[in-house]
This record gives structure tokens, C-alpha cells and sequence, in this order.
């Protein structure tokens, strides 16, 4: 009797839910195709006051210290919107976030993606004046460059640098093994990002002759890297999705190792604690992050006035005040103490990015994204 | 569930209004708005989600060509039908936990408290009111190392020194999760138990039962419908949640919802993560479709027990 009445009830549903699949087989299709080139056009008159500017950027990249100082300049309202890695920011720029923000700071690995697929419009450096000051190490970079135009300004770049709590830690660890070693079991932490294929690509030697080839390993050297990945897993307290959970963790003394970027020792050791960052025997891979304007933003020339105002000398001293990340335009260190350029590097730019390993595309994320995601489900 | 309503009104008269009804224009047009409401909400994202999971990903871009490969994949890797086996078998902890500390928490206040029976089940429903969010920070302030019951371990004695397990790991998990669904197991066992007529209970002492034979043989199966729909509200949403592994979850506490959130925001693989939701869609559609049916042939009075 029951079930009579419940199987009758079924059907109105299905005569909907069949007209719907009907309806939405048409525009189904339609919506995936990528938001592109409704750009070049909208922003044409300068008059900024009142607009509202919105960042899609690492944590960090839109910290007060520096970004108050566009607002009240400009009569313009800041918003950011952080993404915990690389692919993030792809994922919602692909998926239908493209005309909802202006900046955007990728890294080296996703930059040239960016433009290939069409997200990312090209900078009218007439009106970024401070490009000119900008390291020419970093401008050198062909890999946002296209048809003789620039899509990417450089911001900052800094390294994955192995942190440490030197309260705990007395000697600097010399090699990435220390995170394997049993006596920190539980207490490491790493980040929940495709990048830790690249570092062990490092600890197996593949980037000695040739950096890129930690970017394109094999299907034995990524099934190496996930085994290697499994056997630390005891040893992970928790992988950090962002960079104010790493920061937490140190500061709630739950982790004494980590693989991290320099905001986490300069927020935390802010609060009177004691993080160092040091450089393994293997090496450190690192990042340059560029900002770009999305193609599809309707405030270009403001995001063009935003970028040459953030890459201004003055306001690169604040960035690294905030990050403590190394700030493209050099001569910001003529407004910092010499701590502060030895901090972040400035000061022997060239010779320590050397050292570094600068993320480059991978040919393959997909596979290099599963690999990643088998290693957390084991 | 209008209809069931109206149907309970009419009892009386239901074989010939059930007729009628169903021919009755008037009627139809009220259906219209609820239609439209579902096609729009509910049919055409998961016509959409269907539709996706067909397709495939070439390079970061989705790719319209037809394929099975996102089913395949799912049920030859490990990562895919691994995950998803786990979170059954989360969602079944923390349904039986849930029950086991709902039960007799719904017990006393219905049949042993007896002043300020409504405060007592405001007090179990107030957490509600609590953002999950919330509730899940603080459990990272019970659970951590430095947290407050390590502390508290510490101070009596317990243990010597602070223990990880507490958080960042399944435990912490399964408990939070049950932390989170026992309010909503609880008032569905409450509403089952609140609709037994006491001269049942009555009737059974009089014919001799004991106490606990009462309960085995008259209060549990009387009770059973609400236990089946609170057991099936706290599972059904366990498999669908994400932020619990994601925030107090440890190296290996990925749930189904986790892969779906990073095929579809991290990785950008719609398709493969279509394909997941339409699975686990399914799953949950047949878990009802069972309960429902289980809650039909338990309940054995015409009156109270069938609602929730």
C-alpha cells in the first residue's frame, strides 16, 4: 500500500528531472567554454575614486601595510581572495571565476600556462613606469613574454626553504633527511601541494645537470617519489593547506620542521619565537610570482595603476616588511637596513638565486596532481 | 512530504480522493512552483553533473568527447574506490556513536526527567545554533598538544608527556563528526520515543515484563523508525562532509567529498570529479531508498511514529 503511493510520487520528479537533462544538455555545454576575450574593452577613463579592485593572490600579497596606501591614494577599495597553490588559482580562473578579479600573482609554474590558455591579458607598460626599476634577472623572463608584450610584472620571489625551530633545533639540518629522522616523528609538516614531487625529485638528484627535470619526471621516478612520499607519512603531523595553518602550527608548538616560505618564520617569530630557514645539501626549489591582469577584468587601467604603485621602491619595503620575501625592485633596499636586504636576499640576489630551483610548468600536473592525491588517500 | 500530509488529513475518504486528485487541474498548478524549484536546484545540476562525467580532460581543458574512462578509473584505482570505501566506514562509526550517546540522552529526558522536559532538549539542540565552523576550531582546542585535554591528562597524571593523537588524526574526526550529527540523531529518536503512549509501557508491566524487557521488547522496536531516519540523516551527511578531514583530519583521513573538492578545485578534472558525486549520488539514493523502506516495516503504529 506504502510503496504504491511512494513509487506514484516518483513520477512527476522524473518528468522533471528528464525535461531538465533535456534543457540543460543545450547550455550544459555551452558554460565550460573559457571566459576569454571579452577583454581590451571597459576601464577607459581614468577616474578611479570608488572602484573596487580585486586580487586573487597568495596569503600575504594583500596585507594592509602596503595596500591601505593605494586605497586612501586612489579612493579605491582593495578585496583579496587567496588560493592555498598553484593549482587553485588555475581551477578558479578556469571555472568560471575569470571575470571576477583583476590581479592575479601566479608563480613561475602556472605563469606561462596562464597565457597559453588566453586568461591573462598583456600590461600596457606605459602605464607601469616602475618596470624600468625592476631586477633585470626577473624581467629577462621569457616565459610571460608574448609577440613582443609583457603579461607578467614581477612581484617577489623567495624560496621553499626547510624552517625550523631553532628552540628545538640547535644545528641547522643539512640535508632533507632530518624530516625522516624518527626523532621528529610527528612533529614535520609539509605542504598539501604537488611541489613536495619536486623536492624529492631534488633529494633523488634529478635536477643536477638539468633543473627542469624534476618538472617532467618519469612514471618510475613519480611511483619513487610517491613511495618516498608514503614512508615520511608517520612522520607528518599535518599537510598544511596554507600558509596561516603552517603558522599556526609552529606557533601551537605542533610541528618543529617544515617546508615553507619565508612569511611563516617573519609572521611567527613576530610573537618572540625562533624559526631559522636553511638551505639543504639537496637543494630548495623556489618561486617567482608575477602579477598579471586577468583577461576578462574590467579595470585594467586600475590594475595596471595597482601593479606600478606596489612595485614602487617604497612600497616593495613594505611588501617585504609583511612577507619577508625578496621584492623585485632592487633598489628598495636603499629604504631597508642591511639585515633586512641580507634577509631577503637582495642584497646578493644573483648569487643566491643560484641556489634555488625556480619552479617551471609541468607538462603533466594531472598526473603529478594524482600521484599527490594517492600518496594522502594510502 | 505535502502530499503525505494531506493524505493523513483525508485518511477517511483516501481511495476515492486519491482518485480524484490526481486528475484535478487545480492541483497540478499547485505543483507547478515546486517543479520549477526542483528543476532548476536540484535535476539540473545533477543533469549537468551527469552530463560532465562523460567527458574528458585533456591538458587542464575539458574535452567533449564521450568517454567511460572517469568509471573506469574509479573502480580500478585505489585512490578513487579506496577513499570511498573509507568514508563508509567513517560514516558507520560515527552513525553507531552517534546513536550510542543520542539513545539514552533521548531516553531520560522523555521518560525520567519530569520538570523541564523542554529545556533539557533545548539544551542538546543549542549547539545547533553554533556554526560548524566553530565547533570544529574548538575541538582543535580541546585536542591539540598544547590543548586542553592533554593539559588536563597531564596535570592528573595520566600521561607524561602530550599526546598526538588526539588531533590531526581519524579519532579526532570521527569524533567531531559525531559531536556534530548526535544533536540531529537525538531529536529524531526523541520524536519516535515522545509518541509512545505511556499505557503501552504501562500495558507491558501489568502483564509482567521487567524493565528491561520492556524496553528490548516494546520502547526499542516502537522507537525504531526515528533511530533508522537519525542513523540515516547522521550517515548520509558524514559521507558527504569534507571540512571535518580537512581541518582535523591527519596524513590519511581523505574522504570522498576531499578527492571530489580537489578534482574539481585543485586539479580542475570536473569530469572525474562528476563522476565521483554521481557515484556517491547513487550510493546515497539507494541507502534511502533502503531505510525508508526499513522505517516502513518497523513502524507498527498507525499513529505518531511515521513523522520525524
Amino acid at each position: 500500500m506504502k510503496s504504491r503511493r511512494s513509487r506514484n510520487k516518483f513520477l512527476p520528479a522524473l518528468v522533471a528531472a528528464i525535461t531538465a537533462l533535456i534543457v540543460l544538455s543545450a547550455c550544459g555545454g555551452k558554460s565550460e567554454t573559457p571566459p576569454a576575450a571579452s577583454g581590451s574593452g571597459g576601464g577607459s577613463n581614468a577616474g578611479t575614486s570608488g572602484k573596487t579592485l580585486n586580487l586573487l593572490t597568495w596569503e600575504g600579497y594583500a596585507d594592509p601595510k602596503f595596500i591601505k596606501g593605494f586605497e586612501d591614494k586612489f579612493g579605491v577599495k582593495v578585496t583579496a581572495t587567496y588560493f592555498g597553490s598553484s593549482d587553485e588559482l588555475v581551477a578558479k580562473l578556469k571555472g568560471g571565476g575569470g571575470d571576477t578579479f583583476d590581479v592575479i600573482s601566479p608563480s613561475s609554474d602556472v605563469a606561462a600556462y596562464l597565457l597559453h590558455e588566453g586568461l591573462v591579458a598583456p600590461i600596457n607598460l606605459d602605464h607601469v613606469p616602475n618596470y624600468a626599476n625592476l631586477a633585470s634577472k626577473l624581467k629577462d623572463m621569457k616565459d610571460v613574454q608574448q609577440d613582443g608584450k609583457v603579461y607578467g610584472v614581477p612581484f617577489t620571489w623567495g624560496p621553499d626553504s626547510l624552517i625550523y625551530d631553532a628552540d628545538v633545533i640547535k644545528t641547522p639540518p643539512d640535508s632533507w633527511n632530518v624530516f625522516w629522522d624518527p626523532q621528529y616523528k610527528g612533529k614535520v609538516s609539509i605542504w598539501d601541494d604537488i611541489s613536495n614531487i619536486y623536492l624529492i625529485g631534488q633529494m633523488m638528484g634529478l635536477d643536477a645537470t638539468d633543473q627542469s627535470k624534476v618538472y617532467n619526471m618519469t612514471e618510475d621516478q613519480l611511483q619513487e617519489a610517491k613511495k618516498k612520499l608514503i614512508e615520511l607519512k608517520p612522520q607528518i603531523r599535518k599537510y598544511w593547506a596554507s600558509g596561516g595553518e603552517l603558522n599556526d602550527l609552529f606557533s601551537n608548538k605542533e610541528v618543529v620542521l617544515a617546508v615553507g616560505w619565508p612569511l611563516t618564520p617573519t609572521t611567527v617569530n613576530a610573537s618572540g619565537r625562533n624559526l631559522q630557514e636553511t638551505i639543504p645539501k639537496e637543494g630548495i626549489t623556489g618561486w617567482i610570482d608575477r602579477l598579471m591582469i586577468v583577461n576578462a577584468s574590467k579595470n585594467k587601467e586600475l590594475a595596471e595603476t595597482y601593479i606600478n604603485y606596489v612595485t614602487d621602491e617604497q612600497v616593495m619595503k613594505l611588501v617585504a616588511d609583511a612577507t619577508g620575501y625578496g621584492v623585485a625592485n632592487l633598489n628598495a633596499a636603499k629604504h631597508m637596513s642591511a639585515e633586512q636586504a641580507k634577509a631577503i636576499h637582495i642584497d646578493d640576489m644573483e648569487n643566491y638565486m643560484k641556489k634555488v630551483n625556480f619552479w617551471q610548468e609541468v607538462k603533466d600536473r594531472n598526473r603529478y596532481n594524482e600521484i599527490w592525491n594517492e600518496v594522502k588517500a594510502q | 512530504m505535502q502530499d503525505e500530509a494531506a493524505l493523513a488529513i483525508n485518511k477517511n475518504e483516501r481511495p476515492t480522493a486519491r482518485r480524484q486528485r490526481a486528475w484535478n487541474p487545480r492541483l497540478l498548478i499547485l505543483l507547478i512552483p515546486p517543479i520549477i524549484w526542483l528543476s532548476i536546484f536540484l535535476f539540473a545540476p545533477y543533469a549537468v553533473l551527469f552530463i560532465n562525467s562523460f567527458w574528458k580532460v585533456d591538458f587542464g581543458s575539458i574535452v567533449h568527447e564521450f568517454t567511460w574512462g572517469n568509471y573506469t578509473k574509479f573502480f580500478t584505482n585505489s585512490l578513487y574506490y579506496g577513499t570511498f570505501l573509507k568514508t563508509l566506514k567513517i560514516a558507520a562509526w560515527v552513525t553507531v556513536f552517534s546513536i550510542l550517546l543520542s539513545y539514552p540522552l533521548a531516553y531520560f529526558i522523555n521518560f525520567k526527567i519530569k520538570k523541564n522536559k523542554q529545556l533539557f532538549y533545548t539544551l542538546v539542540i543549542i549547539p545547533l545554533w553554533v556554526s560548524y565552523l566553530v565547533r570544529a576550531y574548538a575541538w582543535k582546542i580541546v585536542l591539540g598538544q598544547d590543548g586542553i585535554l592533554n593539559n588536563v591528562l597531564l596535570a592528573v597524571g595520566l600521561i607524561d608527556h602530550p599526546m598526538e593523537i588526539f588531533l590531526y588524526s581519524q579519532y579526532a574526526v570521527v569524533l567531531a563528526l559525531t559531536h556534530i550529527y548526535t544533536p540531529w540523531v537525538l531529536m529524531s529518536i526523541y520524536t519516535s520515543l515522545e509518541h509512545i503512549p505511556r499505557d503501552v509501557l504501562e500495558a507491558s508491566k501489568d502483564l509482567g515484563a521487567g524493565r528491561f524487557r520492556t524496553f528490548f521488547r516494546v520502547v526499542l522496536p516502537l522507537s525504531l523508525p526515528g533511530l533508522i531516519a537519525g542513523a540515516t540523516f547522521a550517515f548520509v551527511l558524514t559521507m558527504g562532509d569534507f571540512l571535518a578531514p580537512q581541518l582535523l583530519g591527519g596524513t590519511s583521513s581523505m574522504m570522498v567529498s576531499n578527492v571530489v573538492y580537489s578534482l574539481f578545485g585543485v586539479a580542475n578534472n570536473w569530469p572525474l570529479g562528476s563522476t565521483i558525486g554521481i557515484l556517491t549520488l547513487f550510493v546515497v539514493l539507494g541507502i534511502l531508498q533502503l531505510t525508508h523502506r526499513l522505517e516502513h516495516r518497523t513502524t507498527s503504529f498507525e499513529a505518531g511514529t511515521r513523522g520525524r
